[in-house]
Order: C-alpha cells, then structure tokens, then sequence
C-alpha cells in the first residue's frame, strides 16, 4: 500500500501531536505534594497547558490530549477550555499509574473515564500507559469501555488493528515513538539543549516523510524533563513549524487517525505485506 | 596497515525482556522487541545490501525460531551467522548446565542454517571460566564478548588454544549511545570518534548494532546516519569482512 492510499485525503504524511499533560496527579501518585520542586507537574498546570493551546491555536492544528483523571477533577475548567478548542481529550491514567495495579486496574481505568466524560461532555476513546505498560486486563476493559485505540506499543511505525474479539470490534493500535519523537528521553537521560533535541526531531520526520508517512509526536507541557518552560516549547514549535511546511502533511488527532483505519479493517490489520 | 571494519549485529527482539517476564506479559516499553521481528531487521538487513556489506550477525536461538524467514534471507545475503546462546543466559551463572547450554544453541543453530557457527559472542556479555573451553570443544574458532583490546587476540591463555578473541568496542556499539538516549547527532559524534581512532590505531574496529528502534538503529532516520557512517570508514581506506574470515586470518598470522 502506497502512502498515498494509506493516508486521508491522499497526504503523504499524517502528523499527531499528543500531549501527554502529567500534571500534579504524578506526584499525587507517588504519595507526594505538589510543593516546591514537586511542583514540576503544577508547572503544567499554571504555565503550560495554556502555552500549547496558544500554540496550536497559532499554528492551527488539532492535537491529542492526555490526561490524568485526577487532574481533571481537580482542575475541570482548563481541560474544558481543551475540549473547548477542539481538541481531543484522551485517558491517561488516574494518578499516572506506572505500577502493576493488580484487580483494581479495570476499576481505575473506568473512574477516569468517567472523570473525563462527565467534565468535558464526551466520552474519552484513546489511552494511552502512564508508563508504557499494560497488563492482560488493560485493553479487554478498555474495549468493554469503548475506547477505539492504544497508543502505548512502540513496535512498529505504521498503525495497526487487533482484530474484533469477545464480541468488541476492531482496535487500533497507534503505535508512539517515546524514543526519539518525545521529548523526556532525550532532555533527562540524553541531556540534550533544546537546539540538539529539535535537530534529532527533524531528522526523524524528514526519514519518515519520505518513508511509511506517520509522526507521532509527543510533548509534555510541564518542567522538568518536559517541553512546557520557554525554551524547550519554542523547539517544539519550531518542529510543528517545520512539519507544517513539508508538502503532503495532514495533521490529525489520534481519534481521527483511529477512525480512518476502523473504517478499513481489510487494510490496516496488516498493514505491512 | 590494512583498515578493516567488522561489522556485527546482535540480534535482539523480545528475547532480552522475554528472559524475564512471561512474552504474553510484554506490552508497551516491555515490548520495543517486536519491532526487531515487524520492520527493523529486515529494514537494517536492507541497508547492508545498499550498501555492499556483508556482516555477521550473532544470533540466539530464541530470536532465530521466530525469525525464520528473517534468518533465511540473512543467509541468502552472504551474511555470517554466529551463535549467541539459546535465550539471554547469563553464562557467568550457569553452573553445570552450561555445558548443555551451549551444545543445545549450537546444534539448534546448526540445524536452521546448515553450517556449524564457528563465532559465538555472549548473549548477556558475561562468561563464566569455562565458557571458551567448551567452545573450543565444540569446533569454534573465534568468541567475540571481550572489551579489552584494539585489535584480534590469540585465547590459548584463557582456555581457547587455536581460538581468536575479536574484541568489541563500547564506543562503537550504538546501544551504548542510544541506551543512554543521545540524540542521534550526538550518537553520531560518539561512534565517529571511537571508530577513527580505533582505525588509525591498529586498523581493527568492530562496529556492533542492534536492530531494535530504542536501543539500536532499526529507525529509518539512524539507517541514514549508519549509511553516512559505513561510507565514511570507505573513504579512509577501510574494507569490511566477516568475523570468520579476520578470525582465521588473525590464526594464520600467529601461527605462521
């Protein structure tokens, strides 16, 4: 399958920009508040948030959100200013679990669903693993839920589906890169200036324009290892600005992406020959 | 001074994690692995055939009945295929079951391709006392886990009389840099530096890469920077062969 039938609308490239928001529920999770230099989340909170809504309101893109339910909860009226922009607002743990939670996973992940459907008005139906990890209950409750994608699997560099079972229809799995499209790697283990991290984002987006066409692009608007603090949002905008001037991009949220590959199961669930 | 790049791949997917934890257990970051088997082999295999290169590739015998269409092509390549243990054993502590160990992976590997592997490198990176002589038991000619040497070594001191030690390099392994998570430009910078010194020294490099996108270079934007690095090492008069053949040319000269 070429890109060009692989994508909407013929692109040669679809972008997503996630938003991996880790707000004070991080913390909240470890038993910690969020007070001085446990306030790197709470950073996300004040500052950051808001500073990529004025981005891709800027730049005019539609990007994914993930959030914590316990955050929401806390703060209901920011996430309904992202839901408010037209954004996608997707779960994303409730306290950022990145532990084996045992049997009360399902129950967790049902709270936060619930969380987010009941603030913003609409049932969240991505997830992606606060930690990059899943148990054997995660996605059976995930479907039972609803939910039409995971993002947490970084096997491949083309969406693929999980084929219907248990009567639950066809998942999609989007597949996240939170090795060299994201920006906590390489900003706390790499150590990296924000200049070098944007370099090694360009690079990655130039090799997959002109290959298999899907960037999933992760930021975190907190401090810390993340992009929120001046310097390291304008190298995300750099990026964003680079992506958007490449011919053949469509940007789309990661429920849309979803939906273009449900809508062809015979070609997505093997996406590769 | 002949320049010579010995490029070898160890061949990881799931295997590393998979030593560990049940495979039906492995999602997410557990399970980088997977794009070992979906797209980065055959991805970094592809570039190897661009660029002429024939490499040898280590490996276990976990990752081999999995890949079997993968190990085929490897072959038909004319690349070398050598053992690296049946499943991420820690061959400093296998006590009496190493002997077993090892005549299992050899036979197995000799049966999937037809020809005795005659290199083996540790699939852990660790050996125990008695890991050399049992490979010299069994036939190999070369090991290729050490980190203490510039250039190929006779083992008669350590077991292995007729054996060649091919040392490999940190500096010049990609997961050391992107283990660490360097970006790829400095990744880059790293490699170089090893890998021309190393040259200049006493023209032996021993290049080590992984197919896997976190660890290793199976992403399509590192192949880029392998290409540019494969060619680089052209141009300062550097040829590329296959661990058996500097192996047994290594012998040659000892024992001459």
């Amino acid at each position: 399958m070429g890109a060009a039938a692989r994508w909407p609308g013929g692109a040669r490239t679809v972008l997503c920009v996630t938003v991996h928001v880790d707000g004070p529920s991080v913390e909240a999770g470890r038993g910690l508040n969020a007070l001085g230099k446990h306030s790197r989340g709470r950073y996300a909170i004040r500052r950051g948030v808001r500073r990529y809504l004025d981005m891709f309101d800027r730049l005019g893109m539609p990007a994914t959100f993930f959030v914590c339910g316990h955050d929401v909860e806390t703060w209901p009226e920011l996430y309904r200013d992202i839901h408010r922009a037209g954004h996608e607002v997707a779960a994303h743990g409730y306290q950022h679990e990145a532990w084996d939670l045992g049997d009360a996973e399902p129950g967790l992940l049902e709270k936060t669903h619930r969380i987010i459907a009941d603030t913003v008005g609409e049932a969240p139906v991505g997830w992606c693993s606060p930690s990059g990890r899943k148990t054997r209950l995660t996605l059976p409750t995930l479907r039972r839920l609803g939910y039409r994608y995971d993002s947490s699997e970084k096997d491949d560099d083309l969406p693929y589906l999980l084929p219907a079972q248990d009567g639950a229809a066809d998942f999609a799995i989007l597949p996240n890169n939170t090795v060299s499209l994201d920006d906590y790697p390489m900003y706390v283990d790499g150590q990296a200036l924000a200049a070098e991290v944007l370099e090694n984002w360009v690079q990655e987006f130039d090799a997959i324009h002109g290959g298999d066409g899907y960037v999933h692009f992760t930021v975190h608007p907190k401090a810390g290892g993340g992009s929120g603090v001046p310097a390291r949002a304008a190298a995300a905008e750099a990026f964003l600005r680079h992506a958007q001037a490449q011919p053949g991009v469509a940007i789309l949220t990661l429920k849309a992406l979803a939906d273009h590959c449900l809508a062809d199961p015979a070609a997505w669930r093997s996406a590769r020959p | 001074m002949t320049r010579t790049t010995l490029v070898t791949v160890n061949v990881h997917g799931v295997g590393p994690e998979a030593a560990s934890a049940p495979e039906d257990e492995l999602f997410g970051k557990l399970a980088h692995g997977r794009y070992t088997y979906r797209i980065g082999l055959a991805r970094l295999m592809e570039s190897l055939r661009r660029c002429e290169i024939r490499a040898t590739f280590f490996w276990p015998v976990f990752e081999a009945e999995r890949c079997r269409a993968l190990l085929e092509r490897c072959l038909a390549d004319g690349h070398e295929v050598a053992a690296h243990g049946l499943a991420f054993e820690d061959h400093s502590g296998l006590g009496d079951r190493e002997d077993a160990v090892l005549e299992q992976a050899h036979a197995r590997l000799t049966e999937l391709t037809g020809t005795a592997p005659v290199g083996f490198r540790a699939p852990t990176g660790t050996l125990s006392l008695r890991t050399i002589p049992i490979l010299r038991r069994l036939g190999y000619r070369y090991d290729s886990s050490f980190v203490d040497d510039d250039a190929p070594y006779a083992l008669d001191g350590d077991g292995g009389a007729g054996m060649v030690e091919l040392p490999v390099s940190e500096g010049l392994t990609d997961a050391t840099h992107f283990g660490r998570r360097m970006t790829q430009s400095r990744a880059e910078a790293f490699l170089v530096e090893a890998w021309d010194a190393l040259l200049a020294t006493d023209g032996y490099a021993c290049l080590t890469l992984h197919p896997r996108a976190d660890l290793g270079v199976g992403r399509a934007a590192r192949l880029v920077m392998v290409e540019r690095l494969f060619d680089r090492a052209r141009r300062q008069g550097s040829d590329f062969r296959l661990c058996r053949d500097v192996a047994a040319a290594a012998r040659a000269g000892r024992d001459a």
